[in-house]
């Protein structure tokens, strides 16, 4: 039904509706939301009828652009993954899958339960020759910008999806980051590194090592060698390689550190006079700190090594996250990742 | 015996009811810059809505219908209004346009934006030399008070409303006097009928559909003229191949395509209109020889298409509740956009 070549400019993009942690309301809205700003972008909203309608009934959008698949089960973010799409067949991520897979939608959005997304995936996506795992990347907000757009997000891949990774799966996941990059963030030659715990070629575990000596060699990927943890948040560099092992553990910690920092200033604002004035005077300097990381203004994550386009957001995701999430996706299928990441493996 | 030197047309079966600006043409006024410039426009520069003036000649080819148009326009773009129709192949009966300048040379400023008290004397009075079995569709759009004046004029034809009530909503709608004496005067005119049968809104402003709601099923939001076609073919307004025409136009002429218009139909289905059987005449019409629809797309991927709309949506959605309109509970839908009470 879509991408044929009467349709080449319209793009679909299938929304799994259920299961974020506000419910259908965020997501609707902000496929709705992309109904009214992107002309070339349909939105295929997958999860309960009753409810999609409810919400996009109150909200602006056009009709035109968005059409509803039912689905009358959806996996919580409680669930266990494997356990729960066994038992529900019909879950709004599994259909949504399902209807990329047959060409029905050329992308998948998804705020729900990471690990039943990238299972999802799996069952119905296929791996683009030459990727054995796929990777799941994740944005976070750094001191230094990049590419055309500065960018203030660098990409760390993977954080999750493969946990045990080869040689030859960083140095997939270094190909399949660089493109990303190229592409969402237009920026022509994204400096590519693996995380190890120096910077010396002989650094870090032999998968690592080997990793680092076959990168080196490779003219398609900007690889300018190994970061330390400290260079995430600083921005060395635009793409961060590593394990789903260590890209988690990182993660959180990253994740862990922003929630402290807030939780502190907060404390701070009302233990004493002095130090809420203090943070009054640094109001704006905060709010535009704030602005410049904000991660809805990314929209969400790429799962990648899937010979389709799945952008997983956060769970909390509101209707700006998601609607730009849908953006993210229309643009990897506009410029044809799967292709450019295909192109870019060693033969 | 001699014979009369003229004949009569037969008395129309139906009335379509027009409003002009955003329904179908595409208007901007929303500033004053934009109202000079729209002033200013001449017949060709004027732009309709995407299958406005398709859907007006389908339904006006049974020869046995009226059109009426009544427009916020004012008098003084009679000549320009009527040559843009003109250009469109659109043939009227009536055209009202609104005497803005007598307004202001009268002082009265509240006539020049309010809506109750010039587009419902001017239906009234258009309904009463109508012949009293004669139906009528009404088209409006969302940009000021159409969906609560058509309502409320099906309604006291009627006899759904009572004078009480009308001279509340008349009062809080700021109308002058004399025009709700004029809406008095034709209302009592007119015999009691249920001859109102759709009332489509054009979102213009994408206003969300259920701001409509308490209108009931009668009133039919829509984003576009293919979903009026769709709602006429199933009111037995139109056939089969008349929509397939008016979707074809808006293909060729507006950047439709089989999404927008699949999308369009299954919005229709999940707002709960009965639709099913329209589909299945159009999905009938599509397998005759039809060589417009073979030039865009194959006819498979097109019955394709609405097929798999129709079914993704399981059980069909059940039809909206009709119920009583409560006019002075929705008042406020009645006043100018820019009134402050409309803006709460």
């Amino acid at each position: 039904m879509v991408g044929t070549s009467q349709d080449i400019k319209e793009i679909t993009i299938a929304f799994d509706v259920m299961g974020s942690d506000h419910g259908p309301e965020e997501v609707v809205r902000g496929a709705a939301q992309l109904s009214l700003e992107a002309p070339h972008i349909h939105a295929l909203l997958v999860g309960d009828r009753d409810a999609i309608d409810g919400v996009l009934a109150e909200t602006k959008h056009r009709a035109e652009r968005i059409s509803v698949q039912h689905a009358s089960e959806f996996i919580t973010m409680e669930e266990k993954p494997g356990e729960a799409l066994a038992r529900k067949k019909n879950a709004s991520v599994l259909v949504a899958a399902q209807l990329v897979a047959d060409g029905e939608a050329h992308a998948l959005v998804s705020a729900g339960n990471t690990g039943a997304c990238v299972l999802a995936c799996a069952r119905f996506f296929q791996l683009i020759p030459g990727v054995r795992r796929a990777a799941l990347a994740a944005v976070y907000p750094t001191r230094g910008t990049r590419g055309e757009k500065e960018d203030p997000f660098s990409l760390i891949l993977d954080v999750g999806a493969t946990v045990e990774a080869t040689a030859e799966d960083l140095v997939t996941f270094a190909v399949m980051g660089s493109a990303y990059a190229r592409i969402i963030s237009r920026n022509e030659r994204p400096k590519v590194a693996l995380l190890s715990n120096g910077v010396e070629p002989q650094k870090g575990p032999p998968r690592v090592v080997e990793a680092h000596a076959r990168l080196s060699t490779m003219p398609g990927v900007n690889f300018v060698g190994n970061v330390e943890g400290v260079d995430i948040p600083k921005g060395t560099v635009d793409v961060i390689v590593t394990d789903g092992f260590m890209g988690n553990v990182c993660l959180k910690m990253l994740e862990g550190v922003h929630d402290t920092v807030v939780e502190l200033a907060q404390y701070a604002y009302k233990e004493k006079l002095r130090w809420r004035a203090g943070l009054a005077m640094l109001s704006s300097g905060i709010q535009r700190i704030k602005d410049i990381t904000d991660w809805e203004q990314y929209g969400g994550a790429p799962v990648l090594g899937f010979d389709r386009i799945f952008i997983k957001a956060h769970g909390r995701s509101k209707a700006r996250a998601i609607t730009n999430a849908g953006k993210v996706a229309a643009k990897a299928v506009a410029h044809q990742l799967g292709t450019a990441i295909q192109e870019g493996l060693p033969r | 015996m001699s014979l009369p030197d003229r004949i009569d047309p037969p008395p129309p079966k139906r009335i379509y009811r027009w409003d002009l600006d955003k329904t179908y043409l595409r208007t901007d006024f929303d500033s004053f810059r934009d109202l000079v410039r729209t002033a200013m426009q001449k017949a060709h520069q004027k732009v309709a809505v995407p299958g406005a003036s398709a859907l007006i000649k389908e339904l006006a080819d049974k020869g046995d219908s009226r059109l009426c148009i009544v427009s916020g326009s004012p008098t003084q773009m009679r000549a320009v209004l009527e040559e843009k129709l003109k250009l469109d192949g659109v043939k009227w009966d009536e055209f009202v346009l609104k005497d803005n300048v007598g307004n202001l040379l009268r002082g009265r400023f509240r006539a020049l934006r309010g809506q109750v008290g010039y587009k419902l004397p001017a239906i009234l009075e258009s309904r009463a030399s109508a012949p009293v079995e004669a139906e009528e569709v009404l088209f409006g759009d969302d940009a000021e008070a159409d969906a609560f004046i058509y309502s409320l004029y099906a309604d006291l034809i009627a006899g759904r409303v009572d004078e009480r009530v009308l001279n509340q909503v008349m009062e809080a709608g700021s109308v002058y006097p004399n025009d709700a004496e004029r809406v008095r005067q034709a209302w009592k005119k007119i015999p009691v009928a249920d001859p109102v049968r759709r009332i489509f809104i054009h979102l213009d402003r994408l206003t969300p559909p259920a701001h409509f709601a308490p209108y009931g099923p009668r009133v039919v939001p829509i984003f576009n003229y293919f979903q009026a076609a769709l709602v006429l073919l199933a009111d037995g307004h139109l056939t089969a191949p008349q929509v397939i025409k008016i979707a074809v136009e808006m293909v060729q002429t507006a950047g439709h395509n089989i999404i927008t218009l699949s999308n369009s139909f299954q919005d229709l289905l999940r707002r709960g209109l009965p639709l099913q059987h329209a589909a299945a005449a159009l999905s009938q019409a599509m397998e005759g020889p039809n060589g417009l629809l073979q030039a865009m797309r194959p006819v498979p991927d097109i019955i394709a298409a609405f097929t798999k709309r129709l079914a993704a949506l399981g059980t069909a959605p059940p039809p909206p509740r009709v119920q009583a309109v409560d006019y002075l509970a929705l008042v406020s839908h009645a006043l100018p956009r820019t009134h402050k009470e409309r803006k709460k």
